[in-house]
């Protein structure tokens, strides 16, 4: 059985934290203002705002500050600012003892795919795959998708729906739901932080890849065995692909349904979740249903 | 259901994907394919990017010169988007090429990718019985570290036809030596590299299996049927246009899937990096990166080895045991 942190109640401490790349003050501020506006406080870690070139503090200084958000107490969720690159290099310093005992929600996406996949690959706790301190700014605080992320902190289920594709494979299935960045999910295999999709629904989105490096991810995805016993397939936004200058003839997507329509189970695309403003919170490791008809597309929590 | 019936459905699975995933290096009697006599043929086949026949013109003149006979493939030409052809077309012209008894040698048109789209569906059942020499790199890691994990035979690591120059008298030493180098490696002779000191290798001496290739290949493999096995290996690594950070996780990797931590040696060939975006300066340069993995081991490491997508890039035999020294006065390596 999965384990779920607590939800979060009124004037909960939120600690924001950046493991990976560098993010500057005034870009997480609105999220801040937001969070407190949610009736939550928020504990700024040392990271934010730090920088130490590409990343937002040393190794040390990253792994020091995650620790201790994950360590204490009185912090009841952890939320990483942004993501870039930098979890994977301190993850194996991370000492989960104290956090085993009292879990806690980890909150981002993207690099932070690592310790979505991480925590439930090896103790089965649940993380959210959500918006982080950017998809704040400009506006955007108010919008459903990074609303979604209060509802799923308060404890609120979530019932999305969202348009069909043409590209969809229509069905319906249960299980239990992993996932996240694909470079990220290719990056861990092999690793003690590797997933397991066996009867699971698994999501995937990316951004910036070029579409053949799309899909020779998805042939190591299939290779490994990770997509033959899946209960379902999302694929998220695949935004801002990139092609060679001899084209690669299909489009992300194209190339992911050529890999996996033999298989019977339900695909649905264009699915919000990824490095688009239209990314909904998702629980990693938390039973949902995803119905894929003809004319909508529906992913439940259980 | 009774005893007899779920003994009968579940040995089939157990003979065929978990015993090949458990074979170990140590059960294969390693093959190293006949060397090549003049006379004999070399097939051309492209798996995967596309190639034109004008392109493969000057590899073809020098390999003739060499002696050899050539076989161009179906595929050689032919174009489907980024592709040598459809995947079909490919795999029918590399299985064509390992199983006709006449060909003694395949070499790769060139790289780019595709080749891990067709691996799956290649019968390496002839080639097994009668191995030939396999040649290529970049994208034809995947058919080295196949061919190597599973069925032990050895392959040459090497420029492809798209590396020859049109024009030999112009091009430089070290091209023509590296081109070179493939002749020896196919004919037979004992191979010898020396690379000039770098005060940053770690010195020592191991003998080993070489293995390796291009790093993102590496990467691309883990968990699947034609994963790297590194225990008790020289490995060596290459990339072209990956930035550092990509490299670092690529190389974290490795590390996390314990990759690096049995090896008898590491050889660092070439890496062509893309330079770090304005203000995401990675800050590591490729030889902290390197080193802040495998500091806590104690193989030799040979920094700058002339493997990769440069002008100078040594035919190495892949698979096949290999002494590497890193002293004082540079490194050296050659088979053993």
């Amino acid at each position: 059985m999965t384990i779920i942190p607590p939800y979060l109640k009124p004037g909960d401490k939120i600690g924001l934290v950046c493991p990976a790349g560098y993010m500057p003050v005034e870009k997480y501020q609105t999220c801040i203002e937001t969070l407190y506006d949610w009736g939550f406080q928020v504990v700024v870690g040392k990271t934010p705002g730090h920088q130490f070139n590409y990343f937002s503090g040393t190794d040390k200084e990253r792994l020091d500050d995650l620790q201790q958000m994950m360590d204490d107490p009185k912090i009841k969720a952890v939320l990483c600012a942004r993501g870039g690159y930098g979890s994977g290099r301190i993850i194996d310093q991370l000492d989960f003892k104290k956090f085993i005992k009292h879990p806690k929600w980890i909150i981002g996406f993207s690099d932070i795919t690592v310790l979505h996949s991480h925590l439930f690959s090896n103790y089965k706790i649940a993380s959210l795959h959500a918006p982080m301190a950017a998809a704040f700014n400009d506006d955007e605080f108010k919008n459903q998708y990074v609303e979604s992320l209060r509802d799923a902190l308060t404890g609120k289920k979530a019932n999305y729906k969202t348009e069909t594709n043409e590209l969809n494979q229509t069905g319906k299935a249960k299980g239990i739901l992993v996932g996240g960045n694909l470079s990220l999910l290719a990056n861990i295999t092999g690793t003690p932080s590797d997933i397991n999709t066996k009867n699971k629904i698994l999501f995937i989105e990316d951004v910036g890849e070029y579409i053949y490096n799309v899909d020779r991810m998805m042939y190591q995805l299939k290779r490994s065995g990770r997509l033959d016993h899946l209960k379902a397939l999302i694929v998220g936004s695949f935004s801002e692909m990139k092609d060679t200058a001899i084209p690669f003839g299909q489009t992300a997507e194209e190339a992911i349904k050529a890999l996996v329509k033999e298989y019977g189970y339900p695909v649905c695309f264009g699915f919000p979740v990824g490095h688009k403003k239209e990314n909904y919170t998702l629980k990693v490791g938390v039973k949902y249903q995803l119905n894929v008809s003809d004319t909508f597309v529906e992913l439940k929590e259980l | 259901m009774n005893r007899k019936n779920f003994l009968s459905s579940i040995i089939p699975l157990a003979v065929s994907p978990i015993a090949f995933h458990n074979k170990t290096v140590s059960e294969f009697i390693k093959q190293i394919p006949s060397y090549l006599k003049k006379g004999d043929v070399i097939g051309i086949t492209c798996p995967s990017g596309h190639i034109t026949l004008e392109e493969c013109q000057p590899a073809i003149n020098k390999m003739k010169e060499w002696g050899f006979e050539i076989r161009v493939g179906n595929t050689v030409g032919l174009k489907d988007f980024t592709f040598a052809g459809a995947d079909e077309e490919r795999l029918k012209d590399l299985q064509q090429m390992l199983d006709d008894d006449s060909v003694k040698a395949v070499m790769m048109g060139r790289g780019g990718y595709g080749a891990v789209r067709i691996i799956d569906r290649i019968d390496f059942t002839r080639f097994e019985q009668k191995p030939k020499w396999i040649i290529g790199f970049s994208d034809a890691t995947v058919l080295h570290v196949h061919i190597n994990h599973n069925y032990g035979i050895a392959t040459i690591h090497s420029k492809m036809c798209n590396s020859f120059p049109e024009d030999f008298a112009k091009a430089e030493p070290s091209q023509i030596n590296s081109i070179d180098s493939i002749r020896q490696c196919l004919v037979g002779e004992r191979m010898k590299y020396e690379c000039t000191a770098n005060e940053l290798n770690r010195l020592g001496e191991g003998i080993g299996d070489l293995v390796g290739g291009n790093l993102s290949i590496i990467e691309n493999l883990a968990g699947s049927v034609s994963n790297l096995s590194t225990e008790g290996k020289i490995l060596f690594i290459e990339d072209v246009g990956e930035y550092l950070y990509r490299i670092d996780s690529m190389l974290w990797n490795l590390k996390r899937s314990k990759k690096l931590s049995k090896l008898k040696g590491l050889v660092v060939g070439q890496f062509r990096i893309k330079p770090d975006d304005p203000g995401e300066e990675f800050g590591k340069d490729l030889y902290e990166i390197v080193m802040e993995k495998v500091k806590e081991f104690h193989y030799p490491v040979c920094f700058n080895f002339p493997v990769g997508h440069v002008k100078e890039n040594y035919a190495l035999k892949y698979g096949v045991k290999h002494r590497l020294v890193v002293g004082e006065a540079g490194a050296i390596l050659f088979d053993h």
